[in-house]
């Protein structure tokens, strides 16, 4: 669990004039100088709350303000350690606007801030064996998906003999489709579980957190098959 | 990480590849997913109805050698077998033979749940009733 990162902020002394600060503070709100950069958190250097409902525009207008504020030209006179971690400092800032601005990305890196197990690298052996529920196989989905392989190995043989066939092309193009429709109703799933998390007491909070790990789970199964499909399509 | 001798024999020359047809009273079939890793296995079998032995299995799977390795091997063992011994086949019999690596351990899973799902669709299908043995273990 990494939950302290956001539920105390680790302050520090700012290196020119002492006085601390959020360690993820990119400039020092007492004296505006350059800050190192710190490995905390990506919602403080926007200085936004931990939150997956955030306002986009806000984010945006900051993204600006602080990019200005850390152009080279301004360190022309500054000592080089001012220089390296304006140059740090940007590229961090650039890694946190991408990931906060995009809605998937900013939901997995908050929920993994607070411990969930999100990517290929839990593929299913942490989950209980025999779970059911969406965490599990999207059991709904088993027959079609397996059905789009058979296409698919039908489409890749197809192409490997150098035949084409357009109405198999029309069914996996028909079955593209449904799945990305899938994705959008697993997008739209996630975000109807942000008010809880971001607003819910404990309780609510972790049981919006573990629909919202199937609900990546699902998307990422979701994804992967859609990858391969548009790859044989395309091919 | 390298995958063993025996994995690379049922990858390279799966035993019982194939359909069934799944209309018919005495076939079987079991379809299970691992969603995490994209694996999907069918596992069919046929069943006579007055041994109870099954006589013929048939597989498809879409994923990793270790899944295809795992679901060849299991219809290689049940084969032959009653549907009450079919049922005594372990995960961790197939990792032992194949020497799946940890990571490869849910490939084995799936295997094992094709095998019973496969027997408790034929059961329900000729209104055989569930041991606990069976308890369904399908995904979902």
């Amino acid at each position: 669990m990494t939950l302290k990162v956001i539920e105390s902020a680790v302050l520090v002394p700012c290196w020119s004039c002492s006085v601390a600060h959020n360690e993820s503070t990119l400039f020092c709100p007492h004296c505006s100088k350059i800050q190192p950069p710190a490995s905390g958190d990506y919602f403080t250097v926007f200085g936004l709350e931990p939150r997956l409902n955030i306002d986009l525009t806000a984010l945006e207008r900051e993204f600006h303000r602080l990019s200005r504020k850390l152009h080279p030209d301004r360190f022309a006179r500054a000592t080089n350690s001012e220089k390296e971690w304006s140059l740090a400092d940007t590229a961090l800032l650039n890694d946190a606007y991408r990931t906060l601005k995009d809605p998937l990305r900013r939901t997995e890196y908050l929920l993994k801030l607070h411990g969930a197990e999100i990517g290929e690298e839990f593929s299913g052996k942490d989950r209980p064996k025999h779970e059911s529920g969406p965490s599990r196989a999207p059991a709904d989905l088993l027959e079609e998906v397996f059905d789009l392989n058979m296409q698919l190995e039908e489409m890749r043989m197809a192409r490997k003999a150098g035949e084409s066939d357009p109405e198999l092309e029309k069914s996996l193009l028909e079955a593209k489709r449904k799945f990305e429709g899938l994705v959008e109703d697993v997008d739209r799933d996630l975000r109807a579980q942000w008010q809880a998390w971001d607003e819910g007491d404990a309780a609510a909070r972790d049981a919006a957190q573990k629909n919202m790990v199937a609900l990546l789970d699902r998307r990422r199964y979701l994804s992967n098959l859609l990858r391969d499909v548009t790859e044989t399509l395309g091919a | 990480m390298a995958y063993s001798d025996r994995v690379i024999d049922h990858y390279n020359n799966p035993r019982n590849v194939g359909t069934l047809d799944k209309s018919q009273q005495e076939v079987g079939t079991g379809l299970v997913g691992a969603p995490e890793c994209g694996d999907v296995m069918r596992l069919q079998i046929r069943v006579n109805p007055e041994t109870q032995v099954i006589e013929e299995a048939k597989f498809k799977t879409f994923g990793c050698g270790s899944a295809i390795a795992s679901s060849s091997l299991a219809t290689e063992w049940i084969k032959g077998r009653t549907v009450d011994d079919a049922l005594a086949i372990k995960n961790t019999d197939i990792v032992k033979e194949l020497s799946l690596p940890p990571v490869k351990i849910h490939c084995s899973v799936l295997a094992e749940d094709a095998i019973r799902a496969a027997i408790g669709d034929w059961k329900k299908k000729n209104g055989v009733a569930e041991t606990p043995r069976d308890a369904v273990q399908t995904a979902g």
